[in-house]
């Protein structure tokens, strides 16, 4: 071996050892989300019933709960499956009071959001469907008389929707309490010709 | 031994001993540097969709942009990622504006701009996101609370002691964050532009 191989030698396993940390570095970089942690509250939504608004229980100091969330707001969970049909969300908001709406994947990615000020003539209105369903559904669509209601695809048939409220001041928990309550949420067959 | 022998002896160590030790070394050196690599980003960095204002760390919020897999990594490890699945924009101070790490011995004041939302919160917790045990029994404030100065500023203090005005009581805990979360702001959009000056500083008061 004379001098010109040591160094293509060294060269070439100095380059396998940056080819090997570049991909150890990018496998765990991508590698993390999924095998770091469950969703916190998707682990809750897999416990709670489907189609039904529960209420969250607030986060309390020295009582571990969902970590990061913000102690003025009044959560509720309402998950859902899509395989009996689409799911109804009917939400009536109260003029200035922060009501906010994020529908998720099973896993808790945020696959749409919107707040009340979405609301038209004080109601929203949401459907979710998979995409087969919204085809049917638009199969039966009456062109002269188009729907209110705001249509979302979901990728995958189970998910949940997180509603939320804000309590400006304390004294106001009770009331924000039962702006999230109001909101229906309910899985509903397709309707059939 | 002939010569002839000698070479093929050392062959036979090239190709049993030699090359499979540098190719298990390349290997293992490989895997160390990554992981390091991993751990150190993971530990020290905010990902490159990370928004810096002065001491506050934002992330833009998931479903309005998406988010590197730097973040995300970071993110899931430290248990923030509700931050950026939240309805809010939020964002994390872990330092004052001096960039000295939160400690409840010392006093506090949060005062200066604040980005334009419809609403704002501002929660004291422990690092790792908990809510902080106090006897006022607040852990925050939100923007219909703060009291405001005539000109519509705000001062918060943080102290372990009662002080007049905004007043957030620090825990016993030793370290502590700060979370700022603005609702139905625009500031989740992906042209954000965000400096120091555009958000509330944070200045040590005394420490004792």
């Amino acid at each position: 071996m004379n001098f010109v191989d040591r160094l293509l030698g060294t060269f070439l396993w100095l380059l396998s050892v940056a080819v090997v940390a570049g991909i150890t570095h990018i496998t765990t970089i991508f590698g993390l989300p999924a095998f770091m942690e469950q969703n916190p509250l998707a682990e809750i939504a897999a416990r709670t019933k489907t189609g039904e608004v529960t209420l969250l229980p607030p986060p309390q100091a020295d009582r571990p709960g969902l970590p990061f969330t913000d102690p003025a707001m009044v959560q509720a969970i309402c998950p859902f499956d899509l395989a009996e049909g689409g799911l109804r969300l009917h939400a009536e908001p109260e003029v200035d009071r922060l009501l906010a709406l994020s529908f998720r994947t099973s896993t808790g990615q945020v696959f749409y959001s919107m707040s009340d000020l979405a609301a038209q003539q004080g109601k929203i209105d949401v459907v979710v469907l998979t995409p087969a369903e919204l085809e049917a559904v638009e199969s039966d669509d009456d062109e002269d008389n188009p729907t209110q209601d705001l249509r979302l695809i979901a990728q995958d048939s189970k998910g949940f929707v997180v509603i939320s409220a804000l309590a400006e001041f304390p004294s106001e928990k009770a009331q924000a309490e039962a702006l999230v309550k109001s909101v229906s949420c309910a899985v509903e067959p397709l309707a059939e010709e | 031994m002939s010569l002839d022998q000698a070479e093929k002896g050392r062959r036979t160590v090239s190709a049993y001993i030699i090359l499979p030790s540098l190719f298990g070394s390349a290997l293992g050196l490989g895997l160390l540097f990554g992981l390091f690599a991993t751990f150190i980003e993971i530990k020290r960095g905010n990902g490159f969709s990370a928004l810096i204002a002065g001491p506050w760390i934002g992330w833009p919020r998931s479903e309005v942009t998406e988010i590197d897999p730097y973040s995300r990594a970071i993110l899931a490890y430290s248990g923030k990622r509700s931050l950026s699945e939240s309805d809010a924009m939020s964002f994390v101070a872990l330092t004052d504006s001096s960039g000295t790490r939160l400690d409840s011995a010392c006093d506090y004041v949060l005062t200066g701009a604040i980005p334009r939302a419809r609403y704002w919160t501002l929660t004291l917790s422990t690092p790792a996101g908990e809510l902080i045990a106090n006897p006022a029994g607040r852990q925050g404030f939100t923007s219909s609370e703060v009291l405001r100065n005539s000109d519509g500023g705000f001062e918060v203090r943080l102290s372990r002691h009662a002080r007049p005005g905004n007043w957030l009581e620090l825990g016993p805990s030793g370290k502590f964050i700060l979370i700022l979360r603005f609702y139905d702001s625009d500031l989740s959009s992906p042209a954000t532009v965000l400096d120091a000056g555009h958000m509330p500083s944070i200045l040590r008061d005394y420490c004792g």
